[in-house]
């Protein structure tokens, strides 16, 4: 978790990843940056984050994220 | 795996042509806002582009190209054998634009003439299908024109396209010369037919609804007009491309090392960015023309090669690999040699084949 946590603050460093749990409902993250960071992922993780699982609740929280990419890893 | 190499065709020449119309995307800011726009220069690179005019099509650009390469390499109309249009602009519904091309470039009958309803991947699925054609037949010499002017289905309020676009002409000769290899990758995913599409006006829905609706990403559009699904064709580019590109050097037993250009399709900056640092291209050897002519679709490849060698003096042979993805989905890659006395400059040009605007029936009942 702390490598994603790393990845998404490399992106966006003014965001508080931490606590925020509404990073795309509440508009923190905009489409530009959820492509950035489904591209770090592939990287990083070696996983690929396809259009059927871009939903926005995945993207939410740091959390939901990990969550993805275990599932995803499986 | 869809993987092709040819040991005896020769990319001899390319040129391409472009409306003298520039267009900034800074000219937009008074229908989108300021910001709006600066983000979208910053997200595409995408500065300026080039308009033809209503009834210049992309066939007129390429006949201009193909008829100044032709001149400048000394072959005659009537030595080629092959001519592909690969475009999604044809002249008309029917028939192919690449008859229209024939007839006013004087190219001889006994040639075979067709087009692919192709984008993006045009060249590198163009080149492929004529070198076959080449390497299966008695055609010694073979021409390909490709473009689009995409930027026409797009509805002028959708503020997601309407400056991405450019439009532009290329040409492509192959001929048969010993000791030349062309290689080539392609891929397909069909399951990717709607992130970009024009929905209407095919024969599936001929006499679609032409008023623009507001669409759920905030932008007016009707169903003829083009629509790109942002997200998914970002993920695509970002995952499918760099890994055609790590098979091919894996098939091919090369590297960044072994090639002097990487002509790949402008799609836009974000996109070109993130494929040079997945497959670990320095970027200096990515050369850009959709700052100045957009994202100019099949063509772009060609435009940028003439954009950043056709004005060298000093003559150099180039190993290419070129690279177009897009609309389909399709995707490819081919590479070649190429002298650079051979890559001729950018042309403008805004004419366009005036007997070929047919606006009353019985136009057509002239002589």
């Amino acid at each position: 978790m702390e490598e994603l946590l790393n990845l998404l603050k490399d992106i966006r460093p003014d965001v508080d990843f931490e606590n925020e749990t509404e990073l795309i409902d509440d508009g923190i993250l905009d489409s530009m940056d959820v492509v950035s960071i489904i591209s770090a992922i592939d990287d990083v993780f070696d996983v690929q984050i396809r259009i059927t699982e871009l939903d926005p609740e995945n993207f939410n929280s740091v959390e939901n994220l990990w969550a993805l990419i275990q599932s995803l890893k499986k | 795996m869809a993987f092709f190499r040819f040991d005896n065709i020769k990319v001899t020449g390319i040129a391409c042509a472009v409306p003298s119309n520039e267009v900034s995307s800074d000219s937009y800011k008074s229908q989108f806002g300021d910001e709006e726009v600066e983000k979208f220069k910053i997200m595409t690179g995408v500065c300026a582009s080039r308009r033809t005019s209503e009834h210049q099509t992309a066939s007129d650009l390429g006949f201009r190209a193909a008829s100044e390469l032709l001149t400048h390499l000394g072959v005659r109309p009537e030595e080629i054998g092959a001519l592909i249009f690969a475009s999604h602009s044809p002249d008309y519904r029917r028939p192919s634009t690449a008859f229209v091309l024939q007839y006013r470039l004087g190219i001889g009958k006994e040639a075979v003439c067709y087009d692919i309803s192709l984008g993006c991947s045009s060249l590198v699925v163009g080149m492929q299908t004529l070198a076959s054609i080449m390497n299966t037949g008695d055609i010694d010499k073979a021409l390909l024109i490709v473009g689009d002017t995409a930027g026409k289905s797009v509805c002028t309020n959708d503020r997601s396209s309407v400056m991405l676009f450019g439009e532009a002409g290329g040409a492509l000769l192959l001929e048969k010369q010993s000791s030349h290899k062309i290689e080539s990758l392609i891929r397909s995913d069909g399951s990717g037919y709607r992130y970009m599409i024009i929905p209407g006006g095919g024969y599936r829905n001929l006499h679609a609804d032409p008023k623009p609706i507001m669409c759920k990403d905030g932008n007016e559009r009707s169903l003829l007009n083009s629509f790109i699904q942002g997200t998914s064709v970002f993920t695509f580019t970002i995952f499918d491309v760099p890994r055609l590109i790590k098979d091919f050097f894996a098939k091919t037993e090369t590297t960044s090392e072994d090639y002097d250009v990487f002509a790949f399709h402008q799609a836009n900056l974000y996109i070109l960015k993130q494929i040079a640092k997945k497959t670990k291209i320095p970027f200096d050897k990515v050369p850009i023309s959709l700052d100045r002519f957009g994202n100019t679709s099949g063509a772009s490849a060609i435009v940028t090669l003439c954009d950043r060698y056709g004005n060298i003096e000093k003559n150099k042979t180039l190993r290419v690999l070129a690279c177009g993805f897009g609309i389909g989905i399709s995707l490819g890659i081919t590479t070649f040699d190429i002298d650079t006395e051979n890559i001729l400059p950018i042309f403008e040009d805004d004419s366009f084949f005036e007997e070929g605007l047919i606006t009353d029936p019985n136009q057509l009942y002239e002589k």
